[in-house]
């Protein structure tokens, strides 16, 4: 199905109905979705026991957050707006018992992929709050700057992940508001800077790397918004043993996010957040996807499709890779 | 003018870099307690050891180098200043490294720091002392000091007490204070053993039945958050104002100067601005995350 | 603006050149990927057309995200620690933004308050902050709430006006006007150019619409001080990550540790966060290991706590928090929506 805002207006219509209806019903004790942002072009998640305040709720292309990340520390029965990436992230939380399935109600969002607002930037030489108008009808997104208009394709403007999104559609879900949506399928289009890496030496890439994490702040947002780093205490927090410096500096920014990226393997579902909240914009997901990928290779796994598979670090098969450690 | 207010904020004069630590030499440790150690210390630069000056309730920065720093207070007196000392609790990577030292190694020593108790308002008064487990530690520097000028105070009072009799510290100072009758002392533990013959109980509870008078008192108190907020009610009962309350408070400082920021209550740094209170400037504090 | 100067566009690149020879020179760069303070390379000037502000605030060149303290090494007969070597250099910072200028003076105080910080107040003295008057603010801007605005000069030595051509330049400080005074690059500004940055900085002025009322905050802060549930629904969004303090031109929380192998190393000062709920953490407790309380001491402390002890509230309206927090957590809502004054706490 093709996007179209009218179809976008419907499922948020629809939305803002199942949202209110589950609180008046008592059905769930909050809802967990989106909200204009402050900032043009932006939303914020919306995190409410009111009523009232689902008619702020919204379904847009920059409907960025990865909501599944506040269920571990959000009490009570909670009605969560999930696109297909963050299903996969809810699904991966309850099957590490993280959250109970039943204590969910799942507002399904079939998605047709977002905009990254960063690349618009670049693409039109403009900060984010000069551009007056960004908007997509069918597979063309129109900019407006001024009196300028200018169209874009999906490869051009969608954040990389989504181009690679292989499920848009929730599969695990209450109620879906829409009608299924197919993957973009330009996951080719999206590994430019995987690529890239790849076809350096070892020794480029690692200077490659280095330098990216030199400016690395340690604010640990990747950490923070990842829905599968739930852990109370985070490893680089430890100081008994003390197992990386905690200060921003190299090698140990960069092996922070290596050990976070083990870490997170057959559980990272590629949604993109870590490198899209960077402030300092390092290319996590080139770590994280490249990850991804090898865990797909190795082991025919890929995190949250559905929740009947074994999760990847919980089985176990005679058979399996050996040549794991290469 | 209440805490919150900082116009009477003292202020300390400019000197070198503050953070370079003192070289101190470590000459003799004692157990105290499971986990619990003194340390006896000497500055390194004889000159140093004569010119240092500190008051009872100060603190200072201990580093061993490899492993940081973290504040602890002296617990010995300024009237006995052939050598300080401090007690440490083992619980965390400087404490453990500390720990892990022998007579001889070289640790880094900077400070004084906080503001200390108030000796000259304590001096004509009648004072009561209560401690649990290693709080004891600031209280026996003030402890010591009161003694050696014993002429200058009026009645004094000390209740303390630990978990266990394991874990009562200064067990050597404890025999000789118990002995002493210039002041009324009761020991005590939340458990006894097979051994101990004192008393059993609570330190709010063995305070209010020691009962000491609050005519003229100021009553000295540090111990575990928990035995703290259970003291304050008794001292209460007692008559004691909370301007007669002192405490000194535990905080995560770090700095020891009033920078880092990690110490504060509200607008109130506790490295800076304290650690000594009284119970009425903890009360008007912004904040209750104390 | 009496006695303002001015240089042409094309001369700037000479005019930093010539300053490069008394001072090691940074201006705004984007070369490794974020906008930031760097090393001037010696001719580009191109950051006049897209600069706006640098992702880390000016503090990180006087409290950078981590320094060397001392260096450590040990030996049979004890430690020796040795303070870095002594850098007399001067450091010219140009196109320092009104907003970050203004934090150098609320950072100013707290590092030389009590005991004096040798390590910010050193390169503080060694610095000359040019600022860049702002043409082209942010919509998430709120400088004029705080303060401040796009052609405040505080914490400046000289500041710079964009007006088409040329660059007014205009010498705050002493030192600034010295520098100024005897520059034989800049030219005497006109009537005409000085009208003209004027207009510049007005309509500057007028683009910035994101306003907030300050001038209870403190009093209508200590109201609210005690209502869990208002800080519970303010911090629900918030993800807990350093971005709004690491990343603030006034926040300047730092942390020491030791980073030693063998029998050499160094003790180091990183910056750290109130936003780590590990930053309060002790080893039998941690007052703020609640969310709710951390984002709580960190409004109050920039609205509260700090305005208690400097006067000036610890916030210059940069917006950074705002445009590069994960969640877009926005302040000046937060600010707005605290409930309208009433009985307070002292």
């Amino acid at each position: 199905m093709s996007y179209s805002a009218a179809k976008n207006s419907q499922m948020q219509k629809k939305l803002r109905q199942e949202a209110k209806a589950l609180l008046e019903q008592g059905k769930v004790d909050c809802i967990i979705g989106y909200e204009p942002g402050s900032l043009k072009h932006a939303t914020t998640p919306l995190i409410t026991k009111d009523k009232a305040a689902t008619e702020r709720l919204v379904i847009n292309p920059f409907i960025v957050n990865n909501l599944s990340n506040f269920l571990p520390y959000t009490k009570g029965r909670i009605g969560i707006v999930a696109k297909g990436c963050d299903s996969r992230s809810i699904v991966s939380l309850i099957q590490d018992n993280k959250v109970k399935r039943e204590d969910l109600f799942i507002l399904g969002v079939p998605c047709s992929g977002l905009i990254d607002v960063s690349k618009v930037e670049a693409l039109v030489g403009k900060y984010r709050d000069e551009i007056d108008d960004i908007s997509r009808q069918g597979d063309i997104i129109t900019v407006k700057v001024g009196a300028a208009k200018k169209e874009f394709s999906l490869s051009q403007v969608m954040f990389d992940n989504c181009l690679a999104c292989e499920l848009p559609t929730p599969a695990e879900y209450d109620v879906l508001l829409g009608e299924p949506t197919s993957p973009i399928g330009a996951a080719a289009e999206s590994a430019g800077k995987l690529d890239e890496l790849k076809a350096m030496t070892a020794a480029q890439r690692w200077a490659f790397w280095q330098n990216e994490f030199r400016r690395c702040t340690r604010c640990y947002a990747c950490r923070n918004v990842c829905p599968a780093c739930y852990c109370k205490r985070c490893f680089v927090d430890e100081t008994e043993p003390q197992w990386l410096a905690p200060m921003p500096q190299e090698p140990d920014n960069l092996m922070f996010q290596i050990i976070r990226n083990l870490h997170v393997s057959g559980r990272c579902t590629d949604c993109g957040e870590c490198e899209r909240t960077c402030p300092v914009n390092i290319p996590l997901r080139a770590l994280t996807r490249d990850m991804y990928d090898i865990v797909d290779e190795l082991f025919e796994f890929k995190s949250g499709m559905d929740t009947k598979t074994q999760p990847l670090l919980t089985a176990y098969e005679v058979d399996e890779a050996e040549d794991l450690v290469k | 003018m209440t805490i919150t207010d900082i116009s009477h904020r003292k202020m300390f004069p400019a000197r070198g870099n503050v953070y370079l630590p003192h070289m101190v030499v470590i000459n003799k440790i004692i157990d105290e307690a499971p986990d619990v150690r003194t340390f006896h210390f000497n500055f390194k630069d004889k000159a140093l050891s004569e010119k240092f000056t500190f008051e009872s309730g100060q603190f200072g920065e201990f580093s061993v180098f490899g492993h940081g720093e973290a504040p602890f207070c002296i617990s010995s007196s300024p009237t006995r200043p052939d050598h300080l000392e401090c007690t440490v609790k083992r619980t965390g990577r400087l404490t453990n490294a500390l720990h892990r030292l022998s007579v001889g190694a070289e640790i880094g020593f900077r400070g004084p720091y906080g503001n200390g108790f108030p000796l000259e308002e304590l001096k004509g008064k009648n004072l009561v002392f209560v401690a649990g487990g290693i709080g004891l530690a600031p209280l026996r520097s003030l402890i010591w000091n009161v003694l050696d000028n014993r002429e200058d105070y009026g009645k004094l009072d000390i209740v303390y007490g630990a978990r266990s009799p394991a874990d009562l510290v200064y067990k050597y100072d404890l025999a000789s204070w118990q002995k002493d009758d210039r002041f009324n002392m009761a020991v005590t533990v939340d458990r006894g053993d097979e051994k101990w013959q004192g008393t059993v109980g609570f330190v709010p509870q063995v305070l209010e039945h020691v009962a000491p008078s609050a005519q003229d008192a100021v009553a000295v108190v540090c111990g575990p958050p928990i035995m703290i907020r259970f003291t304050f009610p008794v001292l209460d009962k007692l008559g004691f104002t909370s301007e007669q309350m002192i405490t000194t408070l535990e905080k995560r400082m770090k700095c020891g100067i009033g920078k880092c920021g990690r110490c504060n209550i509200g607008n109130i740094y506790v490295c800076r601005d304290g650690p000594v209170f009284n119970y009425q400037q903890v009360m008007d504090l912004v904040s209750s995350e104390y | 603006m009496a006695d303002s100067k001015k240089v042409r566009k094309e001369d700037l690149a000479g005019l930093l050149t010539e300053w490069s020879r008394d001072y090691a020179v940074l201006a705004p760069s984007r070369a490794d990927g974020v906008a930031r303070m760097a090393a001037w390379d010696g001719e580009d000037i191109s950051f006049l057309d897209w600069y706006r502000n640098t992702i880390n605030p000016v503090k990180s060149l006087f409290l950078p995200p981590v320094e060397e303290m001392f260096s450590i090494s040990r030996n049979e007969r004890g430690h020796r620690i040795e303070l870095p070597p002594k850098d007399d250099t001067g450091c010219l910072v140009f196109g320092v933004r009104p907003c970050d200028a203004r934090s150098l003076i609320l950072l100013d105080v707290v590092f030389e308050d009590a005991y004096e910080d040798p390590y910010y107040l050193d390169r503080r003295r060694r610095s000359i902050v040019v600022g860049l008057c702002c043409t082209n603010p942010c919509d998430s801007c709120f400088c004029t709430s705080v303060d401040s605005g796009p052609a405040a000069t505080a914490g400046m030595d000289i500041m710079f006006t964009d007006i088409g051509d040329n660059l007014l330049v205009e010498g705050i400080s002493r030192k600034g006007k010295e520098l100024v005074a005897g520059n034989a690059t800049l030219a005497k500004a006109t009537r005409t150019d000085e009208n003209r940055a004027r207009k510049i900085r007005l309509a500057a002025e007028k683009k910035i619409t994101r306003k907030i009322d300050t001038g209870d905050s403190k009093e209508r802060l200590l109201a609210v001080f005690e209502d869990e549930s208002f800080w519970q629904q303010v911090s629900a969004k918030c993800v807990s990550c350093g971005v709004c303090t690491l990343l603030c031109p006034t926040c300047y929380c730092f942390d020491i540790n030791d980073a030693m192998t063998g029998g050499e190393g160094s003790r180091c000062r990183s910056l750290d966060s109130c936003a780590f709920s590990s930053y309060t953490k002790m080893p039998m407790e941690n007052p703020r290991a609640d969310k709710w309380r951390r984002v709580r001491n960190k409004l109050c402390h920039k609205y509260e706590f700090y305005p208690m002890l400097f006067d000036n509230i610890a916030c210059t309206g940069c917006g950074r928090c705002i445009r590069l927090c994960p969640v877009n957590w926005d302040i000046t809502q937060v600010l707005d929506s605290l409930p309208a004054k009433h009985e307070s706490k002292i």
